[in-house]
């Protein structure tokens, strides 16, 4: 084969390809869910309700797994400390996932503090998954190719308008109880649980991340049985260690954070309901108010919205009372 | 990363590219050395340590080959020097002798296979057995790892030694080159089951990649995902809560099961050779075909010559010739010739080896009392169609049916592919007794309430779901027609403009993009055949 064959050959490959991306870009558009409700298609909705708060008016982003949105609960900070959090918590959520919420986030919020639950740094991924996320990430028609089903002609129009706004902020009410004695879960070792190096990186870019964008970056153990030990929180302080920022764990906070593990988890241990969800939030939002000198919203016009959400999130939690 | 599947993106955007590179990179002499390590890496990603089985098998044939040779030379030696009166018994003694050595790596090889995947079957069906009769002892059951493709590979190392032992093929020196064409990665996991001399040479060849090769075999694999991602994996979800909850469903929803199973399954393991076979294409090795529209048969035994050809050609060779050439066969060919006449003396006798061929067939499958059921009731009816094979044709004499008319033709058609669906809904089945139950709740609890009611179309396959399989499935058959109509469909896209070809390549890759069934939501049906 002669160069010039070689060279006409190596053209087309490329021009093919760049038009395959074109055209993958094009239906990405169409495919992409115009609303941040679940009727237009939005995965995760409930995570996805940031896309439709006012531009920077998150003080603080929670990130993680089904342990950040059963623990953590805003409306919860914003009644007591008129802080504003949105937790971007899914089931089981890679880190991956969490580094997409945080950037995500960060296209339309500044927040000051990004909190990492650290349950999700323990989950491992393949690097398959990691690399077709990117790959997501760039050609949305593979996140969102299902959407064939639900499409119409508004879709067509490539427009995003995200309206859509969560009364819980991203927790998620649950006040079943199935509770556990809690006894030991915590006893004290010197060992710790190994963080993949996978895992250990994916951190460390998020901490590398908020440092840029001149936000704190917290590492919190929310309160498990199911999930926590002392090996686990080792492993986490020296990661916490390594990247320079605050760690925080709550199964060790007793004496602050008072779990009953009676009465205060939905299912034996592995996540708190609402009772005791409450109580971290209680202590937490008092934490940050305290240590990053949030600003108390709650009388300003501004975020009357979240005062209305607040009545609503009081009533769905709590309906023979008006108070928290 | 895991390299665990064909469909895989570390196979198809890592690996594949990589030794693509890889072997165009290196020297022409030592292209066949990527090739082998790929391969080994590829086995070794999915079965780690059970590598150590394929390489025994490896130095076992090569052995095997290399002393047949060493007997073929002191044959040809003795034969040299012998008086012309001892030829014969010359010849006969080598003959003996070669004999037990193939017969005896093959048994080795074939004994590996059932040691390592039948011996839980064997051993359970051994205790029920103690039990039935009463005795307390029972045998342990192990629980053993099985490596990768050993039913694809045992078979090819079986048909290298009785290859060489009928000395189609010299014995191959080279243990690599032997290596390679027992282990070339796009075939391990599900074939095609090749013979040593369709291979062997072109893979150690290293020829290079040519653009024309590595386009027509990029678009065969894109064919095969999209038969594999949008209509296999799509119907997954209906056919699984059918076949897992079999009792809760009317027979008109357990037909559709079955049927959409057959179509699974064909589109499964078919566009897993399309993979296959497109990577082979790409290195320039033209890998043989496993399917020829299999659905276009009119018969059971056509359609075993059009799907899964090479293991069928197999059991053809190794099987059923050898064992009917046997002198017990051969004389009870004559006797049953002479007794029942021309027709069904033969017949009668051919059917110990074709019983034979099914019984191994359906274990070959699995270990399982349903595969060999399947294997059997294949069985039943190619005998019971070669039997009636002379008064069906005199009677359709007497009702003036035109035997090759259209409507006639059809007719085959379609009973053939109902008597394969109904094979397969007791091949997926979830063992033997529920096979039977569902074939009897298909036959006496027919019912279209599903379909009526809408309900069919809540069991994981909805109505938008069943357009998408429909259409794709028109996309096949049409490409199926212009096959059998001897178009070749890639040939006719080559001789088409670059924009035609380029739209069309586009439109089937969004097609794969869009409709099929991965992600969130979807749950990965591993490749069928590759669990055989």
């Amino acid at each position: 084969m002669n160069i010039k064959n070689i060279l006409k050959k190596t053209a087309a490959s490329i021009a093919f390809l760049t038009g395959l991306a074109v055209l993958l870009a094009l239906v990405s558009a169409f495919f992409l869910p115009k609303n941040n409700m679940k009727a237009f298609g939005m995965e995760e909705p409930s995570a996805n309700g940031i896309l439709g708060e006012r531009a920077d008016s998150i003080d603080v982003l929670v990130l993680g797994d089904s342990e950040s949105y059963s623990s953590i609960s805003p409306m919860q900070m914003w009644g007591q400390q008129g802080i504003t959090s949105y937790v971007c918590g899914t089931p089981g959520q890679f880190l991956y996932e969490s580094e997409n919420y945080l950037h995500q986030a960060f296209e339309n919020q500044t927040p000051k503090v990004v909190i990492l639950e650290t349950n999700a740094i323990y989950r491992n991924f393949t690097p398959e998954a990691a690399v077709m996320n990117r790959v997501e990430n760039l050609f949305s028609i593979f996140r969102y190719h299902d959407r064939w089903k639900s499409l119409n002609f508004g879709d067509l129009s490539g427009s995003v308008n995200y309206t859509w706004m969560d009364d819980f902020k991203g927790y998620r009410y649950n006040d079943a109880v199935d509770g556990t004695d809690g006894k030991g879960y915590m006893a004290f070792s010197e060992k710790s649980a190994v963080i993949r190096e996978r895992n250990w990186q994916y951190v460390a870019d998020m901490a590398q991340f908020c440092q840029d964008y001149g936000a704190e970056f917290l590492l919190v153990s929310t309160p498990s049985t199911v999930n926590w030990n002392y090996e686990r929180h080792n492993g986490i302080a020296e990661l916490a260690g390594a990247c320079g920022v605050r760690y925080i764990d709550m199964n060790l906070m007793s004496d602050v954070i008072p779990i009953n593990w009676a009465a205060d988890t939905r299912d034996k241990g592995d996540h708190l309901n609402h009772a005791g969800a409450v109580k971290v939030s209680a202590w937490l939002g008092a934490y940050l108010k305290e240590n990053y000198r949030l600003e108390d919203h709650r009388n300003n016009p501004d975020y009357e919205k979240w005062n209305e959400s607040l009545k609503r999130y009081q009533k769905a939690v709590n309906p023979g009372s008006s108070a928290l | 990363m895991t390299l665990n599947s064909y469909y895989s993106i570390a196979y198809l955007a890592v690996f594949l590219p990589v030794v693509i590179a890889a072997y165009t990179a290196v020297p022409k002499k030592v292209r066949w050395a990527v090739l082998l390590a790929a391969s080994g890496f590829f086995f070794w990603c999915i079965s780690g340590k059970l590598l150590i089985w394929l390489i025994v098998s490896v130095i076992s044939i090569h052995y095997a080959g290399i002393w047949l040779s060493l007997l073929k030379e002191e044959r040809g030696r003795c034969l040299a020097e012998a008086p012309k009166g001892e030829k014969r018994a010359i010849r006969q003694r080598f003959q003996k002798k070669m004999l037990a050595v193939a017969s005896g790596m093959a048994l080795f090889n074939i004994g590996l296979l059932t040691a390592l995947k039948y011996t839980p079957f064997f051993a359970g069906n051994i205790n029920s057995l103690l039990s039935g009769l009463g005795i307390e002892k029972t045998l342990p059951v192990p629980a053993l790892a099985v490596p990768i493709g050993i039913s694809f590979y045992t078979l090819q190392a079986v048909s290298y030694v009785m290859d060489v032992y009928r000395e189609k093929i010299p014995a191959e020196r080279n243990l690599f080159r032997l290596a390679l064409y027992m282990s070339f990665f796009p075939q391990l996991m599900e074939g095609p089951i090749c013979r040593y001399a369709q291979t062997a040479h072109v893979l150690w060849a290293g020829e290079r990649i040519r653009f024309a090769n590595l386009v027509s075999g990029a678009q065969r694999i894109i064919f095969g995902m999209m038969k594999k991602l949008v209509i296999a994996d799509r119907l997954n979800p209906f056919i699984k809560n059918v076949f897992s909850d079999y009792m809760s469903y009317d027979g008109g929803v357990t037909a559709l099961a079955a049927v959409l199973y057959t179509c699974q399954l064909y589109m499964d393991f078919s566009g897993t050779m399309d993979i296959v076979i497109g990577t082979g294409e790409i290195f320039g090795v033209r890998l043989p075909e496993n399917f020829r529209q299999p659905f276009f048969s009119r018969t059971i035994s056509e359609f075993w010559q059009r799907w899964h050809i090479t293991l069928g050609t197999w059991f053809k060779d190794y099987v059923f010739f050898p064992l009917s050439m046997t002198k017990p066969m051969k004389n009870m060919t004559a006797r049953a010739r002479k007794r029942i006449g021309s027709h069904y003396g033969p017949l009668i006798a051919g059917a110990v080896s074709l019983g034979a061929v099914w019984l191994l067939n359906g274990l070959w499958h699995g270990a399982g009392w349903h595969y060999i059921f399947f294997g059997l009731y294949h069985f039943t009816w190619i005998l019971a169609g070669s039997l009636i094979q002379p008064v069906s044709e005199k009677l359709c004499r007497r009702l003036h049916i035109r035997r090759t008319g259209c409507a006639w033709q059809a007719m085959q058609i379609v009973r053939t592919a109902v008597l394969v669906c109904v094979g397969e809904l007791f091949f997926r089945a979830e063992g033997l007794r529920a096979g039977l139950k569902m074939f009897w709740n298909m036959v006496c609890n027919f019912r279209l309430d599903a379909l009526a009611d809408g309900t069919l179309f809540q069991m994981g396959f909805d109505r938008k779901d069943a357009l998408i399989v429909g259409a794709a499935l028109i996309f096949i058959f049409v490409n199926s027609v212009l096959k059998e109509r001897r178009v070749c469909p890639r040939q006719w896209l080559a001789a088409r403009s670059l924009a035609v070809r380029w739209a069309l390549c586009y439109g089937l890759i969004l097609f794969v993009v869009i409709f099929g069934a991965y992600g969130v939501g979807y749950v990965p049906l591993d490749p069928i055949y590759a669990n055989f």
